[in-house]
């Protein structure tokens, strides 16, 4: 008895003495640790390119990649969501995969500014990124650091997507200004079209997003637009209320499905012509059967008021790494491949193909869409990058609810937007 | 004597070390893969924290936050419907579906199979054939349509009023099967003897439920109980993969809204703290239960 007693005692003590002292000196804050790992292997990857069709192209550029012969990646694919989700634990971890596909600017501004994304300002001297351009050079660079922390690789644009025979079945043209666009919702349904389709339902309440974006960019501008996602004005300000009176005017053309369905879903009722158009960045047309994507056309989205200078979504994608890698020469390697011009061209070619390559030198798909899309951008006097890229991961949930709320119950919009900023508010003070 | 007392004692009651082994070895496996986490999560909920920087301690900020949080009082009472609506229909349709098929006949198997089937299949993989059938032009609505009930087709999901219950029927077609083979076991264990007593003495059948049936599936009754309770309290993944809570928090359940403010929105402390809520929630109502069963075992 006495030894079990003995025995027992001492290990509940242990056990407490070692969680005490674990609580006490907050082991829970994971602290940096440079142990562990290992530094040979292939560099890993981890990609949220999840889509058929961008999913073969990225395997496609690993390959390449392997086949040069000195250096080897390992690509780990992971669905959207959760790899958003995982991000943060991905790059807090002690032993954490090497590269990630994702966004620059305050997206990957929150991470650097804790020092968890590796610097490349070597490799932005190489010649495979000392062409890019100032934009993209700017976009790249931490603004708390002052070193570049981004390699980015594609570009696309935002637009109204339509199929061009369904226009010309209708008697239909593209609209300019926001007075036509509104008469062109109204002849599609008196044909009995919902002319506007959404898919902001299932995993992608994140659509209906962009229709704020742009509302606001129009109405307020860019500037306005990102002062307030950065939480420098309130949701519930009025000009923020200005930009529900404008999308108040375009919902009765809404699909009614379009909280209901995903934006995959809302690609086959545009293709099939149960929808008229769509607002939709070109990665939709990775879901979209090839044979349609010639049929396939966009406009810029209206101008509201001609005042507001003209801006348009162009969020980039690429890549940053861990600054916890334990393989520097080999990521930095690896993301010198990526941006280069071959590299850009091969995922062009396997994908979807409506990207715009960030080389100078990389030649697009070169299809009539896409020296539109090309157009569109290059006239545009500034450039947004989407609610998140904008402002945080952390703040498009907030945005989610508000918009799915509102497309629900646009009477309620007093109280949503006050609940949006209260939401928005915590995140802020975190 | 006294020496030869306390030598026999301790012959008596020493543990050999192969036991303690068995009992130390997992112990601390548990310690660290559970006890450890949960110790930390209690930690957590006391501070704010992105999941990046270091958590900031704010004391009782994150509960004091939570009185004034609407989605919590929405999620904490959908929670507790949850655990009314998903708990009691579970119950009665297993208990029906048990009486129904309890008799031997021929082909009974085939349909006890076929309600038992659907608690083979993951929850997340029957979330998403559900999914599939609530769509906009999904089977149900095409089902509405076809025999002339076209004014109620619905998009099931995306409207708040009818989320919650659209997001129940899935979690109840996975239990009812589960709850049925429960009380088909219990009902087996009925001795037809009384039965045939209470014909002899003129019972009814629903006399013969209410004085024989029912009393004599107590037992099966507590099982079952734990059960439905345990599942309520854990349900996450059907309404994750359905609606995740939304439409703007109307299925909200407590699990869901810790998963979404944690993961989604990155405000890990706060999120701690809902966990910590919820555990005291399902260790208060089991423990109730369990003093319940105890002090009725001893009566």
């Amino acid at each position: 008895m006495t030894v079990f007693n003995a025995t027992r005692r001492r290990f509940l003590v242990g056990t407490g003495a070692v969680g005490a002292g674990a609580l006490l000196s907050g082991c829970v804050t994971q602290t940096p640790s440079t142990s562990g790992g290992k530094s040979g292997g292939p560099v890993t990857l981890q990609s949220n390119l999840s889509s058929p069709q961008a999913k073969t192209a990225m395997q496609a550029v690993v390959a390449a990649y392997d086949k040069r012969g000195d250096a080897r990646a390992q690509l780990n694919t992971v669905a959207s969501e959760t790899f958003r989700t995982q991000l943060p634990t991905y790059l807090t971890s002690a032993n954490p995969p090497d590269a990630y596909t994702w966004y620059p600017g305050s997206v990957a501004e929150s991470y650097a500014k804790k020092d968890l994304l590796l610097g490349l300002d070597d490799i932005w001297e190489k010649p495979e990124l000392a062409g890019y351009s100032d934009a993209l050079k700017k976009l790249c660079t931490s603004a708390s650091s002052g070193k570049k922390v981004f390699v980015p690789t594609s570009y696309y644009w935002w637009g109204v997507f339509y199929r061009k025979s369904n226009f010309a079945k209708w008697g239909v043209k593209e609209p300019k200004t926001w007075d036509e666009f509104l008469d062109l919702c109204d002849k599609l349904k008196s044909k009995g079209v919902a002319p506007i389709g959404l898919g902001a339902g299932g995993d992608t309440p994140w659509v209906a997003s962009t229709w704020f974006d742009y509302l606001n960019i129009r109405v307020n501008g860019a500037k306005y637009h990102r002062e307030l996602l950065a939480g420098k004005h309130r949701f519930d300000d009025p000009e923020v209320r200005k930009v529900f009176d404008k999308w108040d005017e375009a919902r009765p053309f809404f699909d009614p499905n379009g909280t209901a369905i995903p934006f995959q879903d809302a690609t086959t009722a545009l293709l099939q012509g149960r929808t008229g158009m769509m607002l939709i960045g070109t990665f939709f047309a990775d879901a979209a059967p090839k044979d349609a994507l010639g049929d396939l056309d966009f406009f810029q989205f209206p101008i509201i008021d001609p005042k507001v200078p003209v801006a348009e979504e162009a969020p980039t994608d690429g890549y940053f790494a861990s600054a916890r890698t334990k393989r520097v020469d080999g990521v930095k390697e690896l993301l010198r491949y990526l941006a280069s011009a071959e590299a850009q061209e091969l995922y062009l070619r396997n994908s979807s193909g409506t990207a715009l390559p960030t080389h100078p030198d990389a030649k697009d798909a070169g299809t009539p869409l896409v020296l539109k899309g090309r157009k569109l951008i290059e006239s545009a006097t500034d450039v947004t990058q989407f609610f998140n890229r904008d402002s945080s991961d952390a703040l498009q949930p907030t945005a989610d609810t508000a918009l799915v709320h509102y497309l629900a119950k646009p009477k309620e919009i007093g109280s949503i937007l006050t609940t949006w900023q209260r939401s928005a508010q915590k995140i802020w003070s975190q | 004597m006294a020496l030869l007392g306390s030598t026999r004692r301790s012959r008596a009651t020493r543990v050999p070390p192969v036991v303690l082994a068995f009992v130390l070895v997992p112990l601390l496996a548990e310690a660290f893969w559970v006890f450890w986490p949960a110790l930390q999560g209690f930690y957590l909920s006391l501070t704010s924290w992105d999941g990046l920087s270091a958590p900031k301690f704010v004391g009782l900020g994150n509960f004091s936050e939570m009185v004034h949080d609407e989605v919590f009082r929405t999620a904490a009472i959908n929670t507790v419907l949850w655990l009314l609506l998903f708990g009691g229909l579970s119950a009665a349709l297993g208990l029906g579906a048990a009486l129904l098929l309890q008799q031997e006949r021929r082909g009974i198997g085939f349909y006890r199979a076929a309600l038992f089937l659907p608690v083979v299949f993951s929850l997340v993989a029957t979330a998403l054939v559900w999914q599939a059938m609530y769509q906009p032009d999904g089977l149900i609505n095409n089902v509405l349509q076809a025999i002339g009930l076209g004014g109620w087709k619905h998009a099931w999901l995306a409207d708040q009023d009818t989320a919650f219950y659209a997001v129940i029927v899935p979690a109840l077609w996975r239990q009812v099967g589960y709850v049925m083979v429960l009380y088909l076991a219990g009902l087996k264990g009925i001795d037809p003897v009384l039965y045939e007593a209470a014909k002899v003495d003129g019972a009814t059948r629903l006399q013969q439920f209410r004085h024989i049936t029912l009393p004599q599936l107590r037992s099966v009754n507590a099982v079952v109980l734990s059960v439905i309770v345990i599942d309520s309290l854990r349900s996450f993944d059907v309404v994750w993969a359905l609606t995740r809570g939304g439409p703007y928090h109307s299925s909200e359940l407590l699990s869901t809204y810790m998963y979404s403010t944690a993961f989604q929105s990155l405000r890990l402390g706060y999120g701690s703290a809902l966990a910590v809520v919820i555990f005291v929630l399902a260790f208060g109502v089991i423990a109730s239960y369990l003093v319940r069963a105890f002090r009725e075992a001893d009566s």
